[in-house]
């Protein structure tokens, strides 16, 4: 009986990942546009395998997946965070028709070589994560930034006065376009990299005019001008970004999952000091937001969420019992991907975690539909099960 | 024929080493730092190629981005007009933000500039921007070849000299330059 039902619970889902597959190459080069693209996929992929224990934020998932993106969710993150105002569909795909469209010709040949950066501006972007997780009002801001990255396609080069676009948009001190201009008061800009160490070594006077600059104010980037480049010149942009992520943040990335990993086991072992009375209303309001929000949600929230979800339901089994397999599954397997994506190749981590999360969105659904509702020990049992297969899952790849 | 391409040689082996020893003073500074600068300069460079200013030129001396060999022709209508000014240009590591230091090679009879060849323009010192270019320091040091600053002088007296005599200020620097610019 679960078994058949399972076949066509699982259909809707293998084209989801299929589509997801497929369209990478596009994300993989709308990466011109923003950085921010490609270190969405491996969130976006995630929260999917954590969020994924449900029929409908499975569905709500592909229909994101299906027509866009990385932007798309972070202005969902935001009119979250500001105003709860759902998205609107139309206006969703006709970007994403735009984008698209240009893009996706020069992307066969650029594929593979564009791969490794994407790569490396996942695992940088990776490690913003926590901070993100911690700091809400960072989380805007960056949002904002993000947002204002991949508003829509880059224009075609062959603009006539673009010579003098680039002139007037590059920065005096590098000479090179600038990269997140940062504005004086005296309304020159310069890249924000620049004007701080100009400032730092030359002084708080604008390096064009030599107007007094108020302390550091200036530090911030002036959205619509960046957007501007960003949409005027993607190449630079991304040959820039690039360079940044190869000068520095190498070191850096290789400790982020790691520490992540940490952090969100003392998140849990705190928790489970400190017992909380209400948990299992507290969850299951949780959880309802989730189902409801998930698609606006901000995923590195759901991420956490799901997380003391999880940690709530280990303290009292019995009464999120229903809870509990979707979700321990989840913070096992996000754990352990960020064990194994430093260890291993990052295409043998790919696959290992499609592998993974199919194997999960199978389970859950087994669980979910064959057993949801019945007795708890059951329960108990599954979930048993399943963090044992996890446990040797992990086991398995660290010897790969 | 051979006389030149022996020297051409001789010139080589000296600025290869000199070039080997600044490069290897500049691993210790931070990375980052270096490279940023380094674009920049290269940047300039091409620039500078591509639209150079009228009456001078510059570039790299050997193969070390850091140290350029600049000329400026002597503008018409001045003492100088016809001289060929050579002049040694040295970025420093954290270039854009600090300035380049600049030195003429060829003996000029200028105010602004001592028998060393080092020269008082305030934008080389203290009011230097990281938003200034070679091709504006050649500008400015070509603008003091036709207007020279008797009130902040390297050769006091010179500028004493061009402020009490023009002609004869004029004269001397002429013939300078029909000595050691041609």
């Amino acid at each position: 009986m679960a078994r058949q039902e399972e076949e066509p619970k699982q259909s809707p889902r293998d084209p989801k990942v299929r589509a997801r597959e497929s369209s990478d190459p596009v994300k993989v080069v709308s990466n011109g546009t923003s950085g921010d693209s490609s270190m969405f996929s491996p969130r976006f992929k995630s929260v999917a395998a954590m969020a994924g224990w449900d029929e409908e934020s499975l569905l709500i998932a592909s229909l994101v997946v299906d027509d866009t993106p990385e932007r798309q969710v972070k202005y969902k993150k935001r009119s979250d965070l500001h105003f709860k105002t759902p998205p609107t569909n139309s206006s969703r795909r006709k970007r994403r028709a735009q984008r698209r469209s240009p893009i996706s010709m020069s992307v066969s040949v650029l594929n593979l070589d564009d791969d490794e950066e994407t790569k490396k501006d996942e695992s940088g972007k990776e490690k913003e994560e926590p901070q993100i997780i911690v700091n809400k009002e960072k989380e805007t801001r960056d949002d904002k930034m993000a947002e204002s990255s991949g508003v829509s396609c880059p224009p075609s080069s062959n603009l006539p006065c673009l010579d003098k676009l680039r002139d007037e948009l590059s920065c005096a001190i590098c000479l090179e376009i600038c990269f997140e201009p940062s504005t004086t008061p005296c309304g020159h800009s310069f890249c924000k990299k620049c004007l701080r160490s100009a400032a730092d070594k030359c002084g708080k006077r604008c390096p064009k005019c030599r107007q007094l600059m108020s302390h550091s104010r200036s530090c911030t980037v002036n959205t619509v001008l960046w957007n501007t480049i960003q949409l005027l010149f993607p190449q630079e942009v991304e040959a820039r970004k690039a360079a940044g992520a190869l000068n520095s943040s190498g070191e850096a990335v290789r400790q982020i999952p790691e520490k992540a990993f940490y952090n969100t086991r003392s998140v849990q072992s705190r928790r489970a000091s400190s017992g909380v009375s209400s948990n299992r209303e507290m969850t299951m309001r949780r959880r309802r937001v989730i189902l409801s929000q998930d698609e606006e949600d901000d995923d590195a929230a759901l991420a956490i969420r799901l997380v003391q979800n999880t940690e709530a339901e280990h303290q009292n089994p019995e009464q999120g019992a229903y809870n509990n397999h979707r979700s321990i599954r989840p913070l096992r397997a996000s754990s352990y991907r960020a064990m194994t994506s430093r260890a291993t190749s990052q295409d043998g981590d790919a696959a290992l975690a499609l592998r993974l999360q199919r194997e999960e969105f199978m389970e859950a659904f087994r669980v979910n539909h064959g057993q949801s509702g019945s007795s708890l020990s059951l329960a108990r049992a599954n979930l048993r099960a399943m963090t044992s297969r996890v446990t040797s899952h992990r086991a398995t790849t660290r010897h790969l | 024929m051979t006389k030149p391409a022996g020297s051409l040689a001789g010139m080589l082996t000296m600025t290869k080493p000199s070039a080997g020893s600044l490069a290897s003073r500049s691993t210790w500074v931070s990375t980052t730092s270096v490279s940023s600068s380094g674009k920049r300069i290269q940047r300039e460079m091409v620039e500078l190629n591509l639209d150079p200013p009228p009456g001078c030129c510059a570039g790299p001396k050997g193969d070390n981005l850091y140290n350029w060999v600049a000329t400026i022709i002597g503008p018409p209508g001045t003492p100088y007009q016809g001289g060929i000014y050579f002049l040694d240009i040295t970025f420093p590591c954290d270039y854009p933000f600090k300035p380049p230091k600049v030195v003429f090679k060829t003996r000029i009879y200028h105010c602004n500039v001592d028998s060393a060849g080092n020269v008082s323009l305030e934008i080389l010192k203290d009011s230097w921007s990281p938003a200034l270019t070679i091709t504006k320091v050649l500008q400015a040091l070509q603008s003091i070849f036709t207007k020279p600053d008797p009130y902040n002088p390297l050769v006091p007296g010179i500028a004493h000299l061009y402020l009490q005599d023009e002609a004869k200020h004029a004269e001397l620097a002429a013939e300078w330059t029909l000595r050691f610019a041609k």
